[in-house]
């Protein structure tokens, strides 16, 4: 067992990064509500469930293809948003930044008991057909769903950055988020960019119900990999999507360096002796505090966009 | 003001239910149908539900109807607190605990109003000691039983333990880790070697420990211990490692129905074998009946039932309880009005229960309240669960000193 | 109706910022004394006093985070973490060194300010959803700590037998007697919120709250008032997690999970942010609406679906399609919370039978 063996580290580092922007594509969906409306939406994680489980359950319950039931989800999804933008969301805009947190953690406790309701509390398999055997790549093992996943968030990430620079949408887009009020007066209509935000926000959380269902099931406990969101898009900053990419690659690698090189250490019996800790997984939590250590250098992350506030 | 509003308003409601009705038995169950644990929580509930409507279908206990109360304590403290007095004030004999940490909220409540509360699968592997804990019952294996069982499992395996790879694949929570004095203390005993891998929660990624179970430790066996998501996580991710599930056995919380569904279904997950304290599967005469009652009563069988894993753990709470509540009723001459103290006694005179083979032989009495720490391991087959061996314990001679050892250190 | 407010004129900045602004407040706090502290355990059943011990420890709770979030505008999303900080110090100091509940109760508390201390200092350079993201941070990372460092958390189980509070040689351990001791405590939890509500240091966090560069320029000292400000707060949710320690007889950290966190923030904003006795509408209110929607459905439900286990799984899900609606439903409709109706059901009695 060589600890430190290049091709392991090689391994790590790739299976790592693809996992992370696995993530990222999650916080994708929270960066295009954030950008363009100013909404701060902590049920990310419960829009991909409510994705996930609603392909699942058509396609076990009631024997829909999944390429069907994912068309069904994400039509229902684009619909559920626009209307919680026009019925919740709108009506609060202008309000402190907790009240919008708030708003969206109620609606996180509504969808997580809705659902289950009507779909039933039952775990599901979502079966996208990916094979479970590593690809070799010489000494080198890859996880066919992580790079399934990692090409899809890439491809994903290229349209919408596209998107974004080139089309007129995009370009109006951008500035809606930048000040709602003189794309207002630009002729801008400010209310139909919102719908359209929701709506991309939607069709990223079908993508991501359909990637992390596979990848491990659906049920209700599906909504936590929401809790992945934050650290990705603190790292990268809130207003951009390049940041949510890389503070994505940044969370899945550091997780990876942490499970194997921190981990294993402190979880050694000399380890025990020396230090007053019961060892235990470090993984998760690395991100959080690398995320801290950043926010007191970079108070808007990595790629944020610095406020300049006046009185 | 408010308050007593809202209390007024709350009082409405309970009119209906005041204590105990005469000739009525209270059984106080708790059960976590939403929060983390929900997918457990629904099962165990309906089969908690289902066993207590057959018996009081088959017309109860010495005539003696049972009611059951139910509260979802959505696995957090508060909801728990408050559901425990709401049980005391209907006035519940016997409380079904849920939860470790509700579990431990509740113990001295429990001794201090001499309540017996039964905890199958959680709380602390100390409440084993009878002496310790009187009005706290198990009844089923502890983790660090579990933890005895899995080793000795690998044992018969791997045929000898002697400079082996054991890689623990645990949940870092509290829970998680209770089974590593057992595994430390046998790997000194019998010559393997350790190592832990902790997944720290929501445990919906393990790609990394996997692969370094597989690809740099290059463990001989793995026992994991997980909760939630993780196990179907698991399963997935040491396939994907290229590690033959073969070689892997989880406590009970980490092989069910629905880990294997999540994980791609049976086929996907074929070897995988779990240790369980309640049978598995559908072949059992008491789930016949149940069926039967259903159908009898117009209702549709409820697709929890498919769960057995889960639902079958409901119907062992519910069977024991009842168990109890029989030899309650008889030391009070057969009449419903039985206290908590009976009903402790009569857990204690419980004597090779088994329901059919659902259960091991479970023996209650003589300050075991662990009832042995009995389990079986059954395997991931093409088709469904099979079991792999009969019911056994694990070094419970070594795992019954550490909880004496324990218990001394508590008390002083 | 029963009282005009007539005549009662305010000629100096003191009776302006007065505890008992008018005379008929002094009979309402005396009324609501007599109630709480002689009539409520004389009367109410032991399973709605465990109700009211519930509620007395979420207010001491909600009261401390009102402090930062609806005084100062701070967001913490990790307030169950110093409530654990503070459970932990209490066992800690009460079964190594048998100290009692009067030495362990402020300790926690202190404990769990110093731990805020730290946990804000972020909030000096950052504001809004970074600093909500990064108290949400310290949630984990305390948790961690805790869980991993048998010295503070008593082995694998993480979890510390705490013998219960005794007060003249008597163990408090009823119900009945817990209240006693839990209500006291709300009570001064209470008492020391309204006044620093009313003090120096409660204007200067309202400063701070409606514009800290403002604020600033005034003169305010932001980085020591904002520092104090989850000091504060911190210290009142170490108290409350010494009360939850002392209530159950253990200390555990998985009694203090983020959804805790996030209770206590929707205590506040459905309470109503800034005032106390919106805290105390929002702890009263989140602790019962559960409890509430149960009993509620258990009685009515029967009636509806006669499968009592369908039933047990839908009344679960019911609960939290309710609760998750009725917060989404307060903050768009009343987004001044429950104090806000409050205070309108005051100004509609005050000049009734007028309507203005």
């Amino acid at each position: 067992m060589d600890m430190f063996a290049v091709w392991y580290f090689v391994e790590t580092t790739i299976n790592g990064a693809l996992i992370g922007l696995m993530y990222a594509l999650i916080a994708l969906g929270f960066v295009l509500i954030y950008k363009s409306t100013d909404a701060i939406n902590f049920a990310q994680g419960q829009f991909v469930m409510i994705s996930g489980v609603m392909v699942a359950a058509l396609a076990a319950d009631y024997g829909v293809p999944i390429v069907v039931g994912a068309i069904v989800a994400l039509v229902f999804m684009i619909l559920f948003n626009v209307m919680l933008e026009r019925i919740v969301l709108r009506p609060m805009i202008g309000r402190p930044v907790v009240a919008i947190i708030m708003a969206t953690i109620g609606l996180a406790a509504f969808l997580e008991g809705l659902f289950p309701m009507i779909f039933g509390a039952t775990t599901r398999a979502l079966d996208l057909g990916i094979p479970n055997d590593p690809i070799i790549i010489g000494q080198i093992y890859l996880t066919p769903i992580n790079v399934v996943g990692g090409a899809v968030a890439l491809t994903f990430f290229g349209a919408f950055s596209i998107f974004f620079m080139k089309s007129r949408k995009g370009v109006a887009l951008r500035a809606v988020a930048d000040n709602h009020q003189v794309s207002m007066a630009m002729g801008i209509n400010v209310e139909r960019y919102f719908v359209l935000a929701w709506s991309m926000a939607g069709v990223v959380a079908v993508l991501g119900g359909l990637l992390w269902g596979s990848a491990i099931g659906v049920d209700n406990t599906l909504a936590v990999v929401g809790l992945k969101v934050f650290p990705v898009v603190i790292l990268g900053g809130l207003e951009s999507i390049i940041g949510a990419i890389v503070g994505g690659i940044i969370v899945g690698v550091i997780e990876a360096w942490g499970g194997t090189y921190i981990d294993p250490a402190m979880t050694q019996p000399w380890f025990r002796e020396f230090f007053p800790f019961e060892g235990g997984g470090t993984k998760d939590f690395l991100p959080y505090l690398l995320m801290i250590v950043v926010l007191f250098f970079k108070p808007y992350g990595l790629f944020g966009k610095v406020h300049i506030e006046r009185v | 003001m408010k308050r007593i509003l809202a209390s007024i308003a709350v009082a409405g409601g309970l009119a209906a239910m005041t204590a105990a009705h005469a000739g009525e038995i209270v059984i106080g169950q708790m059960t976590d149908r939403t929060g983390p644990t929900a997918n457990v929580g629904n099962p165990v509930g309906d089969g908690a539900q289902d066993y207590i409507d057959l018996i009081n279908s088959q017309g109860g206990i010495n005539g003696h109807t049972i009611r059951l109360v139910e509260v979802d304590n959505q696995y957090k403290v508060p909801p728990a607190v408050e559901g425990y007095q709401r049980f005391k004030s209907e006035g519940a004999v016997l409380v079904g605990l849920f939860g470790t940490p509700i579990t431990q909220a509740l113990t001295a409540d429990l001794a201090k109003d001499k309540i017996p509360g039964t905890t199958p699968g959680f709380g602390t592997a100390l409440a084993a000691d009878g002496e310790a804990f009187p009005y706290l019952f198990p009844a089923a294996a502890s983790y660090w039983s579990q933890a005895g069982a899995a080793v000795e499992y690998a044992k018969q395996q791997m045929g000898g333990l002697k400079g082996k790879k054991i890689a623990y694949l645990f949940y870092d929570n509290p829970a998680g880790r209770e089974g590593l004095p057992v595994l430390r203390k046998l790997a000194e005993l019998e010559g393997y070697t350790l190592n832990e891998f902790p997944v720290p929660a929501p445990g919906i990624e393990m790609d990394n420990q996997a692969r370094d179970i597989a690809r740099r430790f290059r463990a001989d066996f793995v026992i994991s211990h997980l909760f939630g998501r993780a196990p179907s996580v698991q399963i997935n991710a040491l396939k994907r490692a290229g590690f033959s599930l073969d070689k892997v056995v989880s406590f009970v919380w980490g092989a069910s129905e629905a880990d294997v569904a999540a994980a791609g279904g049976f086929e996907a997950a074929e070897g995988y074998a779990g240790l369980q304290f309640a049978g598995v599967g559908d072949d059992f005469q008491v789930r016949r009946d149940i069926k039967a009652m259903l159908k009898a009563q117009g209702k549709e069988v409820r697709e929890s039932m498919a769960s057995t894993v889960f639902y079958n753990r409901g119907l062992l709470i519910s069977a024991l309880h009842v168990e109890a509540l029989r030899h309650a009723v008889a030391a009070n001459g057969g009449k419903a009005d039985v206290t908590g103290t009976q009903v402790r006694d009569g857990f204690h005179a419980i004597k090779d229960f088994s329901l059919g083979g659902l259960l091991p032989p479970l023996n209650l009495g003589g300050g075991d309240h662990e009832g042995g720490g009995w389990v079986r391991v059954f395997k991931v087959t093409k088709t469904g669960f099979e079991p792999a061996t009969e019911w056994f314990k694990g070094y419970r001679d070594v795992v019954f000193e550490l909880i004496k050892e324990e218990s001394a250190k508590m008390k002083n | 109706m029963f009282h005009r407010e007539s005549g009662y004129y305010k000629t100096s900045y003191a009776s302006d910022s007065a505890l008992y602004p008018l005379p008929i407040a002094r009979f309402a706090v005396a009324g609501f004394a007599i109630l709480f502290f002689v009539v409520a355990p004389l009367l109410v059943s032991s399973y709605y006093l465990t109700i009211l011990n519930l509620v007395g420890i979420a207010i001491v709770g909600a009261i401390g985070l009102n402090i930062l979030l609806g005084l100062t505008g701070q967001i913490s999303i990790g307030h169950a973490a110093f409530m654990s900080v503070g459970a932990y110090t209490a066992a800690n100091l009460a079964t190594r060194f048998d100290l009692p509940f009067w030495i362990t109760l402020p300790a926690g508390g202190l404990m769990a300010a110093s731990i805020g201390i730290i946990v804000g200092f972020p909030s000096v350079r950052i504001k809004g959803l970074y600093l909500a993201i990064s108290t949400l941070a310290a949630q984990f990372i305390i948790d961690w700590i805790i869980v991993h460092t048998p010295a503070i958390s008593g082995g694998f189980q993480a979890s510390i037998q705490v013998p219960r509070p005794t007060v003249f040689g008597a163990v408090l351990d009823t119900q009945r007697e817990l209240y006693m001791f839990i209500l006291v405590v709300v009570v001064i939890a209470i008492v020391v919120a309204l006044n620093i509500a009313r003090s120096r240091i409660g204007r200067a966090f309202i400063a701070i709250r409606d514009q800290d560069i403002a604020a600033e320029i005034l003169g305010i000292d932001v980085r020591r008032y904002k520092l104090m400000a989850f000091a504060i707060s911190s210290f009142y949710a170490g108290v409350a997690g010494v009360l939850y320690t002392y209530y159950s007889g253990v200390a555990n950290n998985e009694f203090f999970p983020l959804v805790v966190s996030i209770d206590y923030l929707a205590m506040v904003i459905i309470g109503g942010m800034g005032s106390v006795l919106g805290a105390i509408f929002g702890a009263t209110f989140v602790t019962l609406l559960p409890i509430a929607i149960d009993l509620v459905m258990t009685s009515v439900g029967p009636y509806l679906i006669e499968d009592a286990g369908a039933l047990s799984g839908i009344k679960s899900h019911m609960r939290l399609v309710v609760f998750g609606g009725l917060i989404m439903f307060f903050l768009v409709v009343e987004p001044e919370g429950l104090n806000r109706l409050w205070l309108n059901i005051r100004s509609y009695f005050r000049v009734w039978p007028f309507s203005y």
